[in-house]
């Protein structure tokens, strides 16, 4: 029986569509998202696909989704009307937050705690305390419960968070309010603190919890109204959803931890580089998307992506285990600017995409990095973005000679390879310092950069931080919907587990773990996944007794000294990350089971369609190595045959990017279609 | 490396350059605040890290709070006139704390290590933290009723901390004799030199890359450009002398007496000066400040006051003198004690911006409440092992033109977070029984004042060293245009037989078992005339319980 797999990334511009057909071949389209209803959206670009591609709807046996909606939700103050149940003395916790100000020496300051998820009015309160060692203090008042439940329900809330002190220890009376509030309001969507997020620091906590229950609502209905959608059309497969740790589940266990969504975007470029870096054969890799306004950076290590434990939504704290990226606002639309001293400087402004940059001739006036890459002929002015949109390379110059080259008295090129080098001295140092930071030396890793952007600042970046090797992926674009098909189905179970390693009796972690276990086993079953396809792993978060940050190492419980092998493991990832580890005290903070089962790549069969092989034409350049313009060898992606070898100065054109080779590199087919740049050993 | 364009000060390498030294000091702040071991620096983010020159200016500094700014500047200046450069050596580290020898209060130890390139020395990476204990008086270090320098703890003397690389065993073994949780200050001594050794790797480097001479000319042109900058700033603000005075609630010791601050703010030109005279002589007790922190105060006043787009160097304090009378709040005579001086700090800088409102209406907003209350406990555990811990506690920020002040949040010169009821209890015998708004404790106006918190400690055990040092207990944070006075701050004792004692500011004191502790912080002052608030925002005030 034919059988097709579908991975469908919404994203804010463009909605990508990757198509695996029986024989291992990959398709790939890109349709405008529409705005409205995006699970309509969604349907109709299948329906597109589908068509073009003669694939019947019966033989999709895969459906693969990221999705933004619950970002959007967030983004645009529109999830539901929540309340919020907190023990007694607590529920402002959400409103005060850790008190702290991100911009320093701003006069009139702003709120910095999500309190719009549930304002003063929507939280309520109920007896009941639990103290650090997980025992009861204080009962639960249930007669307080029904009362809040009864008035947030008056008041018309649509969900409900509740997050209790040291629930994680003691999950017993959110269970019981859910419970109450499930008999008083059948079905109303309900996130329990000691279930969304079971680990200490109270607000952390309870804004992912409140951040849960205001998404809830929208997700569901979304992820149902996609079912429905998929089933009416015929599609047998059930439909897949991105996590924001990078693996899949099933829509219908999404749907109950919507949370989780946040970075279902990002995490599927992730997945896609992980699977591209992986098929040339390379397993640190360090991804930079590079887009209009922004640049995401991530890394993978050893095979596996950085997952962080936190991360931001809109400016908030978010605790839930994302992949870790990083964004800083610099990509090809950040406007170069000179400031009162004269100096160069870059972004973070940017001139979005309307006016967008000064050579789409939509008003733009002041120089983007865009227009900079078209004084130094990087970009070919008629074949932007394979050719759908015509820059005008006289206003790129103009721009670049107002606002930078006569200001600063620069030779006009010489103006815009100095908006390159600050724009790419920027970036090198934001992956510095997101790599050093986790203890990551960026010298043993592969560059892998992507979106419209990357590929052109890649040689550049890589030269700033040791790195020898760059890897363009096929297509650069669409690796987001790419990274779906290759994801593997993931559930992740954690729960508090705080005790010291001296004296631990290992017997203590067995049990711990197995209800860990079963409850995966609970979700992998529901996904309809045999047991021997899921592959296991523990892992511990462990930290010295009296500091509050704690690192995630392997836990293996059938070494002879888990415990003792633990807290090694620990020592070495402190001396990684702090550079330091002195054998003090340690102690467990939490325990984590993770249920996996891979999927099969997709960067093997996603190559860059063969084309004519054609001599590559010439143009002159600039680039920073050299005084005055230097011949480039410009070249098609598609006419690239694998015995080529092409070294700087060269430009490699395709629809979605523009690859700069730069002098002392030489760029040639790797495994699974991607490009390999290298640097050139010193003669 | 860089082609045709490393020869001369072309505007690109310069700011190229500038990227890559805060990008420096920013993996130098990294690195202390992840791998230092205490509460107050994991939670409280009270460390700085930063890169000066061979002469002693900062090149970069990163700082999560503000009352670092500049607060190194002697430290670098004192290690300099006390160590010749030419008797120092690569992988040297020197440490000091002693305020009277260019430190800031006994508990943020300097740690400062000198980059060499070729032999020579071409800057300093430089990294302070607070620890959570330096001996003295009382658990914490910071006790309000000292009255001698002696009594805060162990005053370290510009001293070499490592040679070569080789801590000096000597003067470890002297901290951590004198100091009650040696491991965690000796761990977060060693985030320090792990920081600016981060720093002095990654200096070198970039002086491998550029050269060094072409790196030290960059340096200076850094400086020029952020003087500069600064300057057209100042220029545009209204030229005259501007007057503020504001208040303390008591130096601690005399607990009776108002400590007054004045300040007069000239503008002349492209220059900023101001004058302390007319501020209280120095104090009794811990409320006094030296220079270096009224340095702070005024150099965070000009941040916020000029473009915050300026890079921050020592280029943007040139513009800045200051009179600071001896035998004052702001220039103590030794011994007396310091160690309360972020209060100091806190309230200069509201003062300088305060004094500046007439003029700047639009961008200034009414006074907050301009406190960090600081609470430490120590004691031992039901099992005998010691422990320390302590807590930073915000007020309300002042209400400005169009908006509401917010609600219990770090203002001006300090940036802390506060310490979650959970990690609390989980590590020491302290209980939070509540976390809350304070309501009606925002300055009413057109616009209200942001509200103060409440926050309830119980002690789990007996014989708990308790500190208390706060402020606006009794003045409250003025309302401006009309706008009402924010309310001022309560702290009251409830002992476990049901007595009540109320903390007159500050106190030193004992908790046992089941005594609670209840910290209500002020409000922000509202702005404006409080008839004219809009329609509809009384009633959100009333049913979200902020009135």
């Amino acid at each position: 029986m034919a059988s097709y797999e579908f991975g469908i990334d919404i994203g804010g511009t463009f909605t990508d569509v990757v198509c695996r057909a029986p024989d291992g071949s990959i398709r790939l389209t890109k349709v405008p998202t529409t705005r409205g209803n995006p699970s309509k959206a969604m349907l109709a670009a299948l329906e597109t696909a589908g068509a073009e591609w003669q694939v019947p709807a019966g033989a999709i046996s895969r459906f693969t989704h990221g999705t933004t909606v619950a970002t959007n939700a967030v983004l645009e103050r529109k999830g539901a009307r929540i309340g919020l149940i907190a023990t007694e003395g607590f529920k402002d916790v959400i409103e005060i937050g850790r008190q702290m100000r991100h911009q320093m020496y701003d006069l009139v300051l702003h709120t910095e705690t999500p309190a719009f998820l549930a304002p003063g009015r929507f939280r309520r309160e109920v007896r009941e305390r639990v103290d650090a060692q997980g025992r009861v203090l204080v009962p639960l008042d249930e007669a307080s419960a029904r009362q809040a439940v009864t008035e947030l329900l008056a008041q018309g809330v649509e969900a409900i968070a509740v997050c209790l002190i040291f629930a994680f220890l003691h999950p017993a009376h959110e269970r019981r309010i859910a419970e109450i509030i499930a008999a008083i309001a059948p079905g109303l969507p309900v996130s329990l603190s000691s279930e969304v997020d079971p680990a200490f620091r109270e607000y952390e906590r309870v804004c992912a919890t409140a951040f849960d229950a205001y998404v809830k609502p929208l997700v569901a209905d979304y992820l149902e109204n996609m079912e429905t959608g998929l089933a009416a059309s015929g599609v047998p497969a059930t439909l897949q959803v991105m996590q924001s740790r990078g693996g899949l589940m099933s829509s219908a266990i999404a749907r109950q931890r919507p949370v989780r969504l946040f970075l279902s975007g990002p995490a599927g470029g992730v997945v896609g580089g992980l699977d591209v870096g992986l098929n040339a054969g390379f397993r640190d890799l360090i991804t930079v998307d590079i887009g209009g306004t922004s640049c995401d950076i991530a890394l993978i290590s050893d095979g596996m992506p950085l997952i962080r434990a936190e991360g931001l939504i809109d400016g908030f704290t978010v605790r839930v285990p994302m992949v870790d990226v990083t964004a800083i606002g610099a990509g090809g639309g950040s406007l170069a600017w000179i400031d009162a001293a004269g100096s160069l400087r870059v972004g973070p402004e940017s001139a979005g995409s309307e006016p967008g940059p000064a050579c789409y001739g939509r008003g733009g006036r002041r120089a983007t990095v865009t227009d900079a890459s078209v004084v130094l002929g990087y970009v070919d002015p008629q074949h932007f973005a394979g050719g759908m949109l015509r820059l005008q390379p006289e206003l790129a110059r103009q721009a670049v000679e107002d606002t930078v080259a006569r200001p600063l008295r620069l030779a006009l090129e010489d103006a815009a390879l100095g908006i390159h080098r600050v724009l790419n001295a920027q970036m090198a140092e934001a992956i510095r310092l997101v790599s050093i930071g986790r203890g990551i030396d960026p010298r043993g890793y592969a560059l892998l950069p992507l979106g419209g952007g990357g590929p052109m600042h890649g040689c550049a970046l890589a030269e700033d931080l040791g790195i020898s090797t760059i890897i363009v992926p096929p297509h650069p674009g669409v690796l987001a919907a790419a990274g779906l098909l290759g994801a593997p189905v993931e559930h992740e179970v954690a729960a508090a587990f705080p005790h010291a390693c001296a004296g631990l009796d290992p017997a203590l972690l067995r049990p711990a773990l197995a209800g860990l276990d079963a409850r995966c086993r609970s979700l992998t079953e529901a996904e309809g996944l045999a047991a021997e396809a899921v592959e296991i792993s523990h892992a511990a978060d462990l930290c010295y007794i009296g500091q509050s940050y704690w690192l995630d190492v392997p836990l293996r419980l059938e070494a002879a000294d888990p415990i003792g092998e633990a807290y090694a493991a620990f020592l070495a990832a402190h001396r990684r990350v702090y550079g330091h580890a002195p054998e003090l005290p340690a102690k467990f903070v939490n325990l984590r089971s993770v249920h996996r089962s891979r999927a099969g790549s997709v960067a093997g069969g996603i190559g860059v369609r063969q084309g004519e092989a054609a001599p590559p034409g010439t143009r002159p350049i600039r680039v920073r190595q050299s005084a005055t313009p230097v011949i480039a060898a410009i070249w098609q992606r598609e006419a690239i045959r694998p015995e080529d070898r092409i070294p700087g100065p060269a430009i490699i054109e395709q629809p979605d990017t523009t690859i700069l080779v730069e002098p002392g590199w030489t760029a040639q087919l790797g495994p699974g279609g991607a490009l390999l740049i290298r640097k050139e050993a010193r003669a | 490396m860089n082609g045709f364009s490393t020869a001369g000060l072309d505007p690109i390498t310069v700011e190229v350059t500038r990227h890559r030294l805060e990008g420096i000091a920013n993996e130098m702040q990294s690195t202390l605040l992840r791998s230092s071991f205490s509460p107050i620096v994991k939670e409280g983010l009270d460390a700085s890290a930063g890169l000066f020159t061979a002469d002693g200016q900062t090149l970069a500094q990163s700082c999560s709070i503000p009352i670092h700014l500049a607060t190194l500047i002697p430290a670098v200046a004192r290690i300099l006139q006390q160590f010749p450069p030419a008797t120092m050596q690569p992988d040297d580290s020197y440490v000091l704390n002693d305020p009277y020898c260019g430190g800031t209060h006994l508990p943020d130890i300097a740690v400062i290590q000198p980059i060499f390139v070729q032999g020579r020395i071409i800057a300093f990476a430089a990294a302070m933290t607070h620890h959570q204990d330096m001996g003295g008086l009382s658990a914490g270090s910071v006790p309000t009723n000292a009255t001698e320098i002696f009594q805060e703890g162990l005053r370290i003397p510009p001293l070499k901390f490592r040679d070569r690389g080789v801590v000096n065993a000597t003067l470890e073994a002297m901290i951590r004799q004198n100091v009650r949780i040696p491991d965690t200050v000796m761990g977060d001594l060693h985030a320090q030199v792990s920081a600016c050794a981060v720093g002095a790797r990654r200096v070198a480097e970039l002086a491998e890359k550029q050269g060094g001479n072409a790196l030290t000319t960059i340096f200076h042109e850094l400086l020029d450009r952020s003087e500069r900058m600064t300057r057209l700033a100042l220029a545009a603000i209204p030229d005259g002398t501007y007057r503020h005075v504001d208040w303390l609630d008591n130096d601690g010791v005399e607990l009776k007496k108002p400590i007054r601050i004045e300040v007069a703010v000239t503008i002349a030109g492209d220059a900023v000066h101001i004058d302390f005279a007319g501020t209280s002589a120095q104090v009794r007790g811990p409320l006094n400040c030296v220079p270096s922190g009224s340095l702070a105060a005024a150099c965070f006043a000009v941040r916020a006051l000029t473009d915050p787009k300026i890079p921050t160097n020592g280029g943007c304090f040139r513009p800045i003198t200051l009179h600071l009378p001896e035998g004052t709040l702001v220039n103590p005579r030794e011994p007396a004690p310091v160690n309360a001086r972020t209060s100091t700090i806190k309230r200069i800088t509201g003062t300088i911006i305060g004094a500046l409102a007439q003029v700047l209406p639009d961008r200034i907003p009414a006074p907050s409440a301009g406190q960090m209350v600081i609470v430490a406990f120590g004691g031992r555990k039901p099992d005998g092992t010691p422990f320390v811990t302590g807590d930073l506690i915000a007020g309300g920020s002042g209400a400005a033109r169009g908006s509401d002040g917010v609600d219990v949040i770090e203002t001006d010169a300090t940036n802390c977070m506060n310490l979650p009821a959970e990690a609390a209890e989980l590590e020491t015998p302290i209980r939070l029984n509540r976390v809350a708004l304070r309501p009606g404790s925002g300055g009413d106006g057109t616009w209200r004042g942001g509200l103060g918190t409440i926050r309830e400690y119980e002690a789990l055990v007996d014989d708990v060293s308790f500190t208390h040092r706060s402020e606006r207990h009794f003045s409250a944070a003025p309302g401006l245009f009309g706008g009402a006075e924010g309310a001022r701050a309560v702290s009251v004792i409830h002992r476990a037989d049901g007595q009540q004692e109320v903390i007159p500011s500050k106190i030193v004191t004992r908790l046992n078992k089941g005594d609670r502790v209840v910290i209500e912080t002020a409000g922000g002052g509202g702005y404006g005339d409080p008839g004219l608030r809009g329609p509809g925002a009384r009633e959100a005030d009333a049913a979200d319980g902020k009135v």
